[in-house]
């Protein structure tokens, strides 16, 4: 309400990628980013970042842990476009390149408070059979141009013969990130 | 085992019936349970115990003489209330939880004791036990130790029966095999050391103990099932197996010698009995059924065939799996035991039922998924339902707010009865209530209205009997005569019997007013102010007396008629009846004549043939006459009962309360008692509505008249229509509590009633309570009796009248507050569905118009109420069919309820629109970032700019463009391009996995192969290619993230300076044109000049400059007309808006301008005598020429879209793989996208067309100066390239008319028009697509010459031969003709090394061959195209203007110095200009001479540029890429001359000399 320029909120965001459950995969590392619609802006804090590399937990969760610190401020104008935190892992596979492991997207929470997100990931499939031997042999997975398009709604359409993307761009993994956040 | 279990059984139960009833009760449930336990655990228990109690227990005995039975039961007498068990105390009261089995175990180990001690005292004094008499056996079983009766019982069976010892003995050896010989038991030795001892007989005692329990705790029972018992045994009182059997022993011993021989163990072998005879003698006892088959007759009757109905077509259902051989035994057995066959079906199989195991489980299968969700714990998803409480009385959302209000007015209370009435009480209530009735009588009258009917009646029987004075017919008369009678008749009885009615109430009224007086004496005081008055009205004695006659006698005159008449019809009747009497006797007299006859034949029939008396008919009396003296009597006599006597005063009863109630000090005690009982009672009433108590009145004292008043209001707010209004009735008597009397219903008001005009009604209750009073009160529901004999009782009951209103409230605005009809529930419980439109009619019914009219009907709504009014008014238009009613069914009704604004104020709503607006991509806002958060933030002019679009879509706007023409055709560009913009914008949307998904494509074998020879590749090549960069994505760019990267490598052919004169320098060939891309013999300079030049520069020091959006990067400076730079350049990218998605990049028109600079270094030093201390140069520099590079060229994306036409695509396509398969980068055109969109086959654009007719006209003689001058023409028209015009979109062709209409347009317009031009001038022509070197992918034209080929440059009018290395086309991938497509196929693409010979299949593939033939395609183009003549003024204006601009501009980019224009440079600039549009390359030399001859003493700097018009912008922007306007020398004057030469169809050619000039001292 400054007289000044025109009247923004703000949502400032603290928050932590806290650990992953990738029963198959280990020695993973996350980024993470954030997508908002056009009306938000960024004003403080680091809209992206890449986590340090973890191992699983020894105990029985097997649990990858990272509790790496998120914390950004964005003023906006408008609720629509809602900040989305978009994370990506990456790992070693078998042979050692760094492939992706599972991308997810969530909002940040609406309501201030602790908030604690589960959500799943996934990453997208091979288009054929062939070409997922050749991609696992060659270390270099499908995946998205950016990461940021799994915050977004299009392409996922169906009915769209000429540019219908198949479904496997959009297969869930048994993985799930949890994040928790603290939105003010 | 059955027997133990029994005994268990009956051990625990004999506890139970141990005396002590405390724990008796606490552990007869416990004892239920470890009852299994128990009968397990015992024997062992037992042995174990067995030790340790003995001794007690035996301490305990006492010393009982045995054998008498006085004796016993004197003992058990005095043992009776000591009756302590033989157990140990400590654990009897220790233990709060004494199990019941330990008890057990004590029990039985005591009773072992005891029995073992009885035996051995029995054994020394050996008791004839046969002998006793029953009774002492009796007395001894009736110890009541049910082990004994167990044991007894046994016993006795063994005696009895033969086989049961074979059981009892098991059983024997059962209970003997597991309580061995128990350690403490005494064996053999000490048991006879025992016996040879004398005993005290005290161990009798603990035989008695049992008893003595017994008969305290059941004795009956236990007696009852003794007795039962049969009195055969000769078991002594035993407690346990062991002892018995010990008994037994003993008594064997005992008991004779016979026995003698049994008592010796005698050893015999084992019997065998043969398995053949027991066979034989279990044949004889056991029936075995056979297994075999039963052959069918032997089930069937004799000689009867089986039948099967299954083979003849009847259903039987299919009989129960039975295996073969259980059959066969059942067949079998029912054969021996029941021979009757009736279990055999026709079939000769027995009759079963079918199957009634069904094929399929009824019971859905339970599917136990693994370990998932358990079905118990699954959770059902039900839809949350909204809570409506008592929805059917309830008002509905759209009825009006229920806000209804019902007045209850409680007036009051009188009691016609209550227990506190005192005799008089009674009496003076029922004068009252006769007094009423009296008084309501006399209201109505009836007697006397029954009294003037009756005269009117006889009045009109007189007329009636007239004939003269009633005209009508004789017959009608007399029945309206009869009908007036009947009706006299009836009239006269009821009038009699109100009269009577009166009469009788009258005298009532009198005696109770006797009674009461006699009462009141009787009891010398009076309790009622009541007090009857009797007014005698005196009447006219003599008048009375008449009428009293006069009635009488018409009366008579009536009845006597009446009876004459009834007189008749009897005789009448009985006339008949005699006659058939008669006949009948007649008829009888005859036949027993006949009889007489038959009783002589037939004797034997008479009897028979006899008739019985009764039905032999009666001689009919004849009717008395009528006597009218009799009737008279009776008249009169009825009369005088009824009536008054004439005469006699008419007695009028007055009831009034004036009477004086006798104070309470001269009343009796009990009436006193009764007042004082009246003053402590008080009464008050609750108003319950629908059951519910809503409120209710005060408390009021009961008055000594027994009536209560209220008077109070209350105000019902209710919601629902009324169920029930009940007024219940409290009576308070004193302190104590409130006694409910009696519970009042009122009726629910009409909806007519309302408040003011409700009349007090008064409604009756009454009470069934029963209440006696011990004073004069006469209680209620008693008996009571006024008379002294206490006969003629009376019971009263408590009952009352409330007086009340009940009414409803009328509102504010004077409606009244009344539910809607559509919940009124007239009576409630039948009338709620019809109340209730949908659970009437159903839902579905509300939508059917009829059903509801109907409804409506039935239920009596009241159509006059206005919450009616809507359904009302649809069921009339229904009915009446004259309205419309919508068919159509709204899908969100509800929406109105959501809009929480009103539409025109959400439009109003800046930020909505510019929501709304970004939303839709309108171009204005489609990246408009942070729309404010509020209306007031947003600024009016935000829209401004897209207000103005929208309105000038259809204005056109010359300011910006000077000319008329293009702003239109700018205008139409701009149009066209927005429509093409808004239909991709949608496929702009659609994404392709490969836009979100990289994913490494197959390797298919030759790119395997390319990967493996890339192995074998050099690491370094010598000659490396150029390798592709990895494509970016445009999602995650931002500024700065793209740079432009430019290589300048190296330049040919520098224009050098001429050191013409020593004082003049002059850039030499700067006039010759504006690019450095010119196909005329290069002049080549040699660089010798140096010598000449004052500071030994260069002739030439060029640099590049490289400007893209406004960014400035440059190169070092090389030395000489042909410097080699290689240096790479970088620009930073800012795409529009910030947004790098494609349609924005593509629709970027920036240019990349690469300008050739001359770097000219002056020595500005004034004085030559500094020249050894510093050096002072100013450096200047001096546009040579520049390369425009429009972005699009650089970006570019091609995405083809949309097709349409022909079977030829088909063709194409065909075509085009086949060439795409062996040169994938030749471009094959065969198919382009015309301006609306659709695909057309590339050789309908080639057409002769005519150049204008002046081109033509200028060089008659010479074609190669006229395809020169057409040349130039079409290069004049303005370039825009295509993915400018149509960001986001392919290449579109125009047809040459529209790409002179347009004036716009790029490389392939322009190469169709002048390859066409070329055409219709003879030449051959054809349209040539490839690669160039500023353009990329572009098409050229190419000319055949006599001997030679010319390649055109349509965009600026050049030309090369085949073999100019200049030539910018350095590929050819396709020839292109009016009607064919000839694709290269030779090895090289390049125009040096090709053969443009098309007829050579070998080296051009055709599309069009023998195998198909060209089909003669029309053409797209025009038949003709039309000139106008450009208008010279306007041209002349333009011109003006155009130099106006630039030279604001050239001001405007020099903020710091002060800009001078040198008038006379710039006139004789203007008078140049023509002659270089005219002649473009020979003026050059006089041009220079006219210069240094006119501006000798100026150092002169300038060029002239030409350009094509489209725009003022690119003028502005070729002149400030020049950058004249960056000489910052002090004294710089500036000249700026602009020449506009008009050509046909408003093509212009635009001529910009700007020059510089700085004064030579």
């Amino acid at each position: 309400m400054a007289a000044a320029g025109p009247s923004v909120f703000l949502l400032m965001v603290n928050g932590q990628v806290e650990s992953a459950q990738f029963p198959e995969y280990d020695d993973l590392y996350c980024k993470y980013c954030f997508v908002y619609g056009q009306d938000w802006a960024p004003t403080a804090g680091l809209e992206e970042g890449i986590s340090q590399i973890t191992s699983k937990s020894q105990d029985a969760r097997r649990a990858l842990v990272w509790n790496f610190p998120i914390d950004v401020t964005f003023k906006s104008t408008n609720p629509y476009g809602w900040p989305q935190i978009v994370l990506s892992v990456y790992g070693p596979d078998v042979f050692g390149n760094d492939v992706v492991r599972g991308y997810g997207a969530v909002h940040v929470p609406l309501s201030p408070g602790r908030h604690k997100k589960t959500i799943p990931m996934f990453v997208p499939e091979s288009t054929s059979k062939l070409q997922k031997f050749t991609s696992w042999l060659m270390g270099r997975r499908p995946e998205y141009t950016d990461p940021k398009v799994v915050a977004q709604g299009e392409g996922r359409e169906g009915g769209n013969t000429e540019a219908a993307i198949p479904k496997a761009a959009w297969i869930c993994l048994p993985a799930w990130l949890t994040l928790s956040f603290c939105p003010q | 085992m059955k027997s133990k279990e029994e005994k268990v059984k009956i051990i625990t139960e004999e506890y139970i019936d141990d005396g002590e009833d405390a724990e008796e009760e606490r552990q007869k449930k416990p004892s239920k349970v470890p009852r299994q336990k128990r009968k397990k655990q015992l024997p062992a228990a037992s042995r174990e115990e067995m030790v340790s109690e003995n001794s007690p227990v035996d301490d305990q005995q006492e010393p009982v003489q045995e054998g008498s039975d006085t004796r016993l039961l004197g003992m058990m007498s005095r043992r009776g209330p000591r009756s302590l068990p033989p157990i140990p105390s400590a654990s009897r009261t220790g233990f709060a939880e004494f199990s019941m089995r330990e008890r057990m175990r004590e029990k039985l180990q005591a009773a072992r004791s005891k029995a073992e001690s009885a035996l051995l005292q029995e054994i020394p004094t050996p008791r004839p036990r046969r002998l006793r008499s029953p009774a002492e056996k009796e007395s001894e079983t009736e110890c009541g130790m049910e082990l004994d009766r167990e044991v007894q019982r046994i016993q006795q069976e063994h005696d009895s029966q033969g086989h049961s010892r074979v059981k009892f003995h098991d059983s024997v050896r059962k209970i003997k095999s597991k309580p061995l010989v128990p350690p403490g038991f005494p064996s053999a030795e000490e048991a006879y050391n025992f016996f040879t001892f004398n005993f005290d007989p005290e161990p009798e005692e603990s035989e008695e103990k049992p008893k003595a329990k017994n008969r305290h705790g059941a004795n009956q029972e236990e007696k009852e099932g003794e007795e039962e018992e049969p009195p055969v045994q000769e078991g002594v009182s035993k407690t346990d197996e062991e002892e018995w059997l010990d008994g037994r022993d003993a008594e064997d011993l005992l008991l004779g010698l016979d026995h003698a021989v049994e008592d010796f163990v005698a050893i015999r072998p084992a019997d065998y009995e043969s398995v053949h005879v027991r066979l034989q003698r279990e044949k004889e006892l056991l029936f075995v059924p056979s297994r075999r088959t039963v052959p069918t007759y032997k089930k069937l009757p004799e000689n009867v065939q089986p039948r099967y109905l299954e083979d003849e077509g009847l259903y039987i259902g299919a009989r129960p799996e039975v295996p073969r051989t259980n059959q066969n035994i059942m067949e079998n057995r029912l054969l021996t035991q029941e021979p009757g066959r009736r279990w055999f079906g026709d079939d000769g199989r027995i009759l079963a039922l079918p199957n009634p195991i069904k094929p399929v489980p009824s019971r859905p299968p339970m599917f136990t998924q693994a370990q998932d969700i358990k079905p118990e714990l699954e959770t059902l998803y039900k839809k949350a339902v909204k809570y409506i409480h008592r929805s059917q009385h309830l008002i509905g959302s759209g009825d009006s707010p229920g806000n209804f209000q019902l007045d209850i007015d409680i007036s009051g209370l009188i009691f016609t009865h209550h227990p506190c009435f005192s005799r008089e009480h009674v009496l003076a209530a029922k004068l009252a209530q006769l007094y009423d009735q009296y008084l309501a009588r006399r209201q109505r009258n009836k007697a006397k209205f029954l009294t003037d009917k009756l005269h009117a009646l006889r009045n009109a029987v007189q007329m009636g009997l007239n004939p003269a004075k009633t005209p009508k017919t004789l017959e009608t008369t007399s029945k309206t005569i009869n009908e007036y009678k009947s009706e006299i008749r009836q009239t006269r009885k009821l009038r009699d019997a109100e009269q009577e009615k009166d009469r009788t109430l009258l005298k009532t009224i009198i005696k109770v007013w006797k009674e009461m007086k006699s009462l009141r004496e009787f009891q010398r005081f009076t309790n009622t102010p009541l007090k009857l008055v009797l007014r005698k009205e005196k009447v006219d004695q003599k008048a009375d007396e008449e009428a009293y006659e006069a009635e009488i006698q018409a009366e008579i005159n009536e009845l006597l008629e009446e009876h004459t008449e009834e007189y008749e019809q009897k005789m009448e009747v009985y006339r008949v009846t005699l006659q058939r009497w008669k006949a009948w006797k007649k008829a009888q007299r005859a036949k027993k004549k006949k009889k007489k006859q038959e009783v002589e034949e037939h004797p034997t029939d008479e009897e028979r043939e006899e008739p019985g008396p009764g039905e032999e008919p009666e001689k009919p009396a004849p009717p008395e006459p009528v006597d009218r003296a009799v009737i008279e009597q009776q008249v009169r006599e009825r009369a005088a009962q009824s009536r008054r006597r004439p005469g006699e005063p008419t007695l009028v009863p007055e009831l009034s309360l004036a009477g004086s109630v006798t104070p309470n000090d001269q009343c009796p005690r009990v009436e006193v008692l009764r007042r004082e009982d009246i003053k402590r009672r008080s009464l008050f009433l609750k108003v319950t509505f629908n059951n519910k108590e809503v409120s209710r009145t005060e408390s009021r004292p009961l008055g000594a008249d027994f009536r209560v008043h209220f008077g109070q209001i209350f105000n019902l707010q209710i919601f629902n229509w009324p169920e029930s209004l009940t007024l219940q009735v409290y009576e308070t008597v004193g302190h104590s509590g409130t006694t409910l009397l009696a519970e009042v219903f009122l009726p629910i008001p009409e909806t007519t009633v309302v408040s003011g005009r409700a009349p007090i009604e008064e409604v009756e209750f009454s009470s069934n309570q029963h209440v006696t009073l011990d004073h004069e009160g006469v209680g209620s529901g008693v008996p009571f009796s006024f008379e002294a004999d206490g006969g003629n009782q009376l019971i009263l009951m408590t009952s009352g009248k409330v007086s009340n209103s009940v009414a409803w409230a009328i509102g504010e605005n004077g409606i009244p507050l009344i539910p809607p009809l559509s919940q009124q529930n007239i009576g409630f419980r039948s009338a709620l569905k019809r109340a209730d439109a949908i659970s009437s009619i159903g839902t579905s019914g509300l939508t059917d118009m009829k059903k509801l009219a109907k409804w409506a009907a039935e239920s009596k709504l009241d159509p006059n109420d206005p919450s009616n009014g809507p359904l009302m008014q649809l069921i009339s238009v229904a009915t009446s069919g004259e309205s419309y009613i919508p068919d159509f069914f709204r899908l969100e009704q509800l929406q109105q309820e959501f809009n929480f604004v009103s539409d025109e104020e959400l439009n109003r709503s800046k930020r909505f629109r510019l929501l709304l607006l970004r939303s839709q991509e309108v171009p204005e806002f489609r990246h408009y970032k942070q729309i404010p958060l509020y209306d007031r933030e947003i600024m009016e002019k935000v829209f401004q700019d897209y207000e103005k679009r929208l309105r000038d879509r259809n204005v056109i706007e010359t300011k910006d463009h000077i000319d008329s023409h293009r702003a239109t055709v700018a205008k139409y560009l701009q149009q066209v391009r927005e429509s093409v913009i808004n239909r991709f914008l949608i496929a702009k949307h659609h994404f392709l996995l490969s836009d979100l998904v990289v994913e490494e494509e197959v390797p298919n074998i030759s790119i395997l192969g390319l990967s493996l020879f890339k192995l074998a590749e050099q690491k370094r090549p010598l000659r490396p290619r150029r390798k592709g960069r990895k494509k970016v994505t445009a999602q995650n760019l931002s500024d700065g993230d793209i740079k432009l990267l430019v290589n300048i490598i190296r330049a040919y052919d520098i224009p050098v300076r001429k050191p013409t004169a020593s004082k003049f320098h002059q850039t030499s060939r700067s006039s010759r044109t504006f690019t450095e891309k010119h196909a005329a013999s290069p002049t080549t300079h040699s660089p010798a000049h140096s010598a000449d030049y004052p500071l030994g520069q260069a002739l030439v020091r060029p640099f590049v400059e490289v400007s893209f959006q406004r960014t400035i990067c440059h190169t070092t400076t090389a030395e000489g007309p042909n410097p080699s730079w290689n240096e790479e350049l970088e620009l930073p990218f800012r795409a529009p808006n910030g947004d790098y998605s494609t349609t924005s990049l593509q629709s970027v028109k920036d240019d990349v301008f690469i300008n050739i600079f001359d770097e000219v270094l002056y020595d500005v030093l004034e004085d030559d005598r500094e020249r050894g201390s510093g050096i002072h140069t100013r450096i200047e520099r001096h546009w040579l020429g520049c390369v425009r590079i429009p972005f699009s060229t650089i970006y570019f994306q091609a995405r083809f879209d949309s097709q349409e036409d022909e079977k030829l695509l088909q063709a194409t396509e065909k075509f085009r793989a086949e060439c795409a398969l062996k040169f994938p980068n030749r471009q094959c055109l065969t198919t382009v996208v015309d301006v609306s969109g659709k695909t057309v086959f590339v050789t309908r654009y080639l057409k002769p067309l005519n150049p204008p007719q002046e081109l033509l006209n200028a060089y008659p003689n010479n074609p190669q100066a006229t395809a020169e001058l057409v040349a130039r023409y079409v290069s004049l028209i303005p370039f825009l390239p295509d993915t400018v015009s149509f960001a986001g979109v392919c290449d579109l062709w125009s047809s040459s008319d529209q790409f002179l209409d347009l004036l716009a347009g790029d490389e392939e317009e322009h190469a169709v028009l002048l390859c066409n031009y070329f055409l219709s001038m003879g030449k051959k022509a054809w349209l040539v697509t490839g690669n160039a070197i500023p353009e990329g992918p572009t098409a050229y034209v190419l000319t055949q010459e006599q001997s030679h080929y010319l390649i055109w440059n349509p965009c600026n009018g050049h030309f090369y031969g085949q073999f100019d290395t200049f030539c910018p086309l350095k590929s050819v991938s396709c020839l292109i003709g009016p009607d064919n497509i000839w694709f290269n196929i030779q090895q090289y693409d390049s125009p040096l090394r090709i053969n443009f010979d098309v007829t050579k299949p070998k080296l051009w593939k055709s599309f069009f061959s023998r195998s198909l033939p060209y089909p003669g395609l029309s053409s797209v183009q025009p038949e003709e195209l039309i000139y106008q003549r450009t208008d010279q003024v306007a041209a002349a204006e333009l011109q003006d203007r155009i130099e106006k601009i630039l030279k604001e501009k050239i001001m405007d980019w020099r903020p710091r110095h002060l800009t001078r224009w040198n008038r006379y440079c710039t006139s004789m600039l203007r008078h140049f200009l023509p002659l270089l549009e005219r002649n473009q390359e020979d003026v050059e030399d006089d041009h220079r001479a006219e210069l240094l001859k006119q501006l000798g003493d100026y150092r002169f700097s300038g060029f002239p540029l030409h350009m094509p018009y489209s725009e003022v912008k690119p003028l502005i922007e070729a002149v400030y890429s020049t950058g004249v306007h960056n000489i910052d020398a002090p004294n710089v004057e500036f000249a700026l001359a602009v020449y506009v030469h008009p050509y046909p169809k408003n093509v212009l050619s635009v001529w910009i000399y700007v020059a510089s000039l700085i004064r030579n001292r």
